[in-house]
């Protein structure tokens, strides 16, 4: 079995959104440990990322830090890197389509609005990610990679920003204050601009695949 | 991918489902096991109750799907899909007489 740390606490980007990401390795499929407290994954799956070139492999080869090894040694630096990421522009296509589902559920009133903005801001996040990876060649797997792309950073306000990513910790951890009718107004009103930011990523990734 | 977008899709239909009765407290924010609890405890809810029960075996089956080997999937894949399905389809009956 092999334990690692990865994301935030790798990066030193601990603030009070911050989780720690445990990610536990194992035989066949590890089911005695909890998959909701840890990312729990079988040697024969993280081999599928590897080969895959999966935008996960690669986070965890360029982040990850080894915390136990019962055979002492470092499984995920000791096998080669992952394949080249060439699914980018499927990928970003589509968290674009996640995207558009979940805005079109928000513009059908739906109920569940902490669901469907906890969605659009992890689309925001995805479509950056793998656009970083897979485009700009400058890995972010931040959970703020979408406003970190410098000037084609996500064109939303702050206020908004924050708002996404609060139903994102209320969704996946259910911490936090819930949104109020006027916060989500503001962030309907800014989808637009999320929409053609997201479709110029889609078609600056496509031009990309077929250079 | 596809199955990722599959999951949400079956997320989002259990949420429908939950969110559409008039909650005295919070509405369900998400299938995590921290969001069934604060739904449980804002809205008092017996945690042995059918509802209950039936939203944490939908989440238990999407948080399993997410990790498990494509190849092991194939086959369990459609069989935990129809389960969390099934469970929608309970839920609504159970809303019902809740």
């Amino acid at each position: 079995m092999h334990i690692y740390a990865f994301g935030s606490i790798c990066r030193g980007e601990i603030d009070s959104n911050s989780d720690l990401d445990i990610l536990v390795i194992g035989g066949e499929y590890p089911a005695q440990y909890d998959p909701a407290i840890y990312s729990v994954y079988s040697y024969e799956r993280v081999r599928e990322l590897w080969k895959e070139g999966n935008p996960f492999a690669w986070h965890l080869f360029l982040e990850s830090r080894l915390l136990f090894a019962s055979d002492g040694r470092d499984f995920l630096h000791s096998i080669d890197q992952p394949a080249p990421y060439k699914n980018y522009a499927n990928d970003c296509e589509k968290f674009f389509s996640l995207f558009r589902e979940a805005r079109a559920a928000l513009n059908t009133a739906s109920r569940s609005i902490v669901f469907e903005l906890s969605t659009i801001f992890l689309s925001i996040r995805n479509i950056a990610t793998c656009f970083s990876l897979g485009v700009s060649n400058h890995p972010d797997f931040s959970r703020n990679s979408a406003i970190r792309m410098g000037s084609e950073s996500v064109p939303l306000c702050d206020r908004v920003y924050r708002v996404l990513e609060r139903a994102r910790v209320l969704c996946t951890r259910g911490r936090g204050q819930e949104i109020t009718s006027d916060e989500l107004k503001a962030a309907q009103e800014s989808l637009d601009a999320v929409y053609h930011w997201m479709n110029q990523l889609v078609e600056r990734a496509r031009a990309h695949e077929r250079v | 991918m596809s199955e990722f977008s599959n999951r949400v899709a079956a997320q989002r239909r259990v949420l429908q489902i939950v969110n559409s009765r008039e909650w005295n407290g919070e509405r369900l924010f998400g299938l995590s096991r921290n969001a069934i609890d604060r739904f449980a405890g804002s809205n008092n809810l017996d945690p042995t109750s059918g509802l209950l029960k039936l939203i944490e075996s939908a989440s238990s089956k999407l948080f399993f799907l997410a990790n498990k080997s494509q190849e092991q999937v194939s086959e369990e894949y459609e069989a935990l899909s129809a389960d969390v399905a099934h469970i929608a389809d309970e839920l609504e009956i159970e809303l019902r007489s809740f």
